[in-house]
């Protein structure tokens, strides 16, 4: 009511409970607030960007035996050979991820070796030499890898890591955003040179930079478990998937297809996956601005009822009406500032802890500052009614004596 | 004290009439009144008489049914919300029964209230505090809180209140209520110092002791005036008028 900071400021400190926990419900909202709108943004962006791979006429078959008896490395290269020889497959290669399904590995791909320096979380997958060509993905600087390049699968040991890697155009701007990133060396387990840059397709981890992704020339065949990845020409799909289907279960004695799917299916999973991700944290945040306006509400009006006496007095005094609703929109737009700082540190710290452990990328500060005006706005709107009823308190209040 | 014959406040058949879907209550029945500028006049009345909705009324605190209602020249009747709530903060000064200090304001800042309302400088705004504070004695105090101070204390402070604005007009309402004899009389000096250095005071009690210090009683029964100078334009009391 009166037009000045400090006597509001005396109202909070005088009862301050009810405004600390406000305080504090507000500064959670907002921290949960921008992060998820950064996050369902995030998703949104990955439903819109194209996959960057034919997704049409693509496939993938993955295989699984028992460990003592199944020879994934023999069991693949069988595979591969049948596949290819049948009439409208365009390419098939053999893989330990599939683009698109999150079935596949996520890695941090280092500038120094040790693990020291600048570092870049990109998703990762192994594939022979046809890899490239079965998912499309042209090659726009350096070369596909040679056949002796492609590390082989040896059963009953670990494979070793290959020396050379194919990165997207995405993930070169990421490590060398000033320079060519082709010939340089980067380093994971063991350092690697670029010896092609890919036109950017969606890797098989969803959660990494979308178009973040490195490519290893190596067949897999660890814990016996491998994918087929088959690229057919227009309208041989479905047949091909089906006569391979056929195939491969009737020539594994100890190896069974784990399933099948086509690209166009992962594609949609991934697209409704994406979408509903981005439904769920836009609800659940909806319900936590909700309940956070609720509580503001709930303190203003109690506020306003604690203080009618005061009120009709304030008006008697000289207050207008105006003046009262000033005073609570005040009163609560303190609270919802202390509120907006912490959950402004909060909502930085939470962005930092996605970005280092989810490889979200860093939280752009536009949402801190539009998630702070919206949070504002709605705490306002949120007190604005029980301020309206403070203001039609009559001064008459001030000479009741009950 | 002496005073001029010039009208601080004039009522000319003002009725005020409650109602409520099955009855309607009479608190004022055209009630006229007069109190001159500098006049320290006490309104007295059995309780339900409709002496607070006259302190009401003429603290422009309530609205009215029908009549005119002059303050201090100037006819405020029919005027906005607003403009009834600056002629409240410019013109009159109130004493209330229970005080009505904001407890979470210390001494200073409760009767910096109305000047904050006026808009005015800081530094006119401590001037007038810390002299109003010294009339009242409390200029050693402007930083207790009202919880710290007793009753006749507080009182003082909304004295001061009241006052720091320069007011023409002071209505206050059972303004010892609430106080012991002893601070009662203290409080009934200041009014009376008050009112020497010339501001018009109206003192709503239904204490007689209290009303025969003023310098004029104006007896209200039923709604109506029995006894004042003006009372021959107000009817006679009837039996059904009821309620403050």
């Amino acid at each position: 009511m009166i037009l000045n900071i400090r006597p509001v400021l005396s109202a909070i400190k005088r009862n301050p409970t009810g405004a600390l926990l406000v305080g504090l419900q507000v500064s959670i909202t907002l921290a949960v607030l921008v992060n998820a709108a950064w996050i369902v943004h995030q998703r949104v962006v990955k439903i819109e960007q194209p996959t960057g791979i034919n997704t049409r006429d693509t496939f993938t078959i993955a295989v699984s035996g028992s460990a003592k008896q199944f020879n994934a490395g023999a069991a693949e290269t069988e595979d591969l050979a049948y596949l290819r020889s049948l009439p409208g497959v365009a390419a098939a290669t053999v893989a330990d991820g599939v683009p698109l399904t999150g079935n596949g590995g996520d890695t941090t791909v280092w500038l120094q070796p040790g693990h020291r320096g600048r570092f870049v979380p990109s998703a990762e997958i192994s594939m022979d030499i046809e890899g490239i060509k079965t998912l499309d993905v042209p090659l726009i600087a350096g070369r596909n890898f040679r056949p002796d390049e492609i590390v082989p699968y040896v059963p009953g040991k670990i494979a070793p890591s290959a020396s050379e890697a194919i990165v997207t155009q995405a993930l070169a701007h990421a490590l060398f955003p000033h320079g060519n990133a082709l010939g340089k060396t980067i380093y994971g387990a063991v350092p690697k040179t670029i010896i092609g840059i890919a036109r950017n397709f969606m890797g098989p981890q969803l959660g990494s930079p979308v178009y973040n992704t490195i490519i290893y020339p190596r067949l897999p065949g660890q814990g016996n478990y491998y994918m087929l990845l088959v690229r057919t020409q227009p309208g041989r799909r479905d047949a091909i998937l089906r006569a391979a289907k056929k195939h491969i279960a009737a020539s594994h004695r100890y190896g069974v297809i784990v399933y099948t799917q086509t690209f166009a299916t992962a594609n949609s999973l991934m697209d409704s996956s994406n979408r509903n991700v981005a439904i769920l944290l836009t609800l659940v945040t909806a319900l936590m601005l909700g309940v956070c306006c609720l509580g503001i509400f709930g303190l203003t009006t109690f506020n306003v009822g604690s203080r009618t006496r005061q009120i009709g007095t304030h008006r008697a005094l000289g207050a207008r009406r105006r003046d009262v609703v000033t005073h609570f929109l005040l009163e609560n737009a303190i609270i919802l500032a202390g509120g907006a700082l912490l959950g402004a540190i909060l909502a930085l710290v939470i962005g930092e802890w996605l970005t280092t452990h989810y490889a979200l990328p860093r939280l752009n500060l536009a949402y801190l500052l539009v998630g702070i005006v919206a949070l504002a706005v709605v705490g306002e709107l949120a007190a604005w009614q029980p301020a309206r009823r403070a203001a039609r308190i009559p001064p008459s209040v001030a000479t009741r004596t009950v | 004290m002496t005073h001029s014959e010039a009208a601080m406040l004039r009522m000319q058949n003002i009725s005020k009439i409650y109602r409520t879907e099955l009855i309607e209550t009479y608190a004022l029945r055209e009630l006229s009144l007069e109190v001159k500028e500098g006049e320290f006049v006490a309104v007295s009345g059995p309780s339900g008489s409709g002496k607070t909705t006259f302190l009401n009324i003429a603290g422009l605190l309530e609205t009215f049914d029908t009549g005119t209602y002059e303050l201090d020249g100037r006819d405020v009747s029919r005027l906005s919300d607003d403009a009834r709530s600056r002629i409240r903060n410019e013109k009159i000064g109130f004493i209330f029964q229970s005080f009505n200090l904001i407890p979470d304001l210390d001494i200073f800042d409760n009767v910096d209230v109305p000047l904050r309302y006026r808009r005015m400088k800081a530094a006119e705004r401590r001037k007038r505090i810390e002299s109003s504070l010294e009339l009242v004695g409390l200029a050693a105090r402007m930083k207790h809180l009202p919880s710290q101070l007793s009753g006749g204390q507080q009182q003082r402070v909304a004295i001061a209140r009241a006052i720091a604005g320069d007011p023409a007009l002071i209505l206050a309402d059972e303004p010892t209520g609430n106080l012991d004899s002893l601070m009662a009389r203290q409080i009934m000096d200041l009014l009376e110092k008050i009112n020497g250095m010339g501001t018009t005071v109206v003192l709503v009690t239904h204490d007689a002791e209290l009303a025969r210090r003023a310098e004029r009683n104006i007896h209200i029964v039923d709604g109506v005036v029995l006894d004042s100078p003006s009372q021959a334009h107000s009817p006679q009391p009837r039996a059904e008028s009821a309620a403050d």
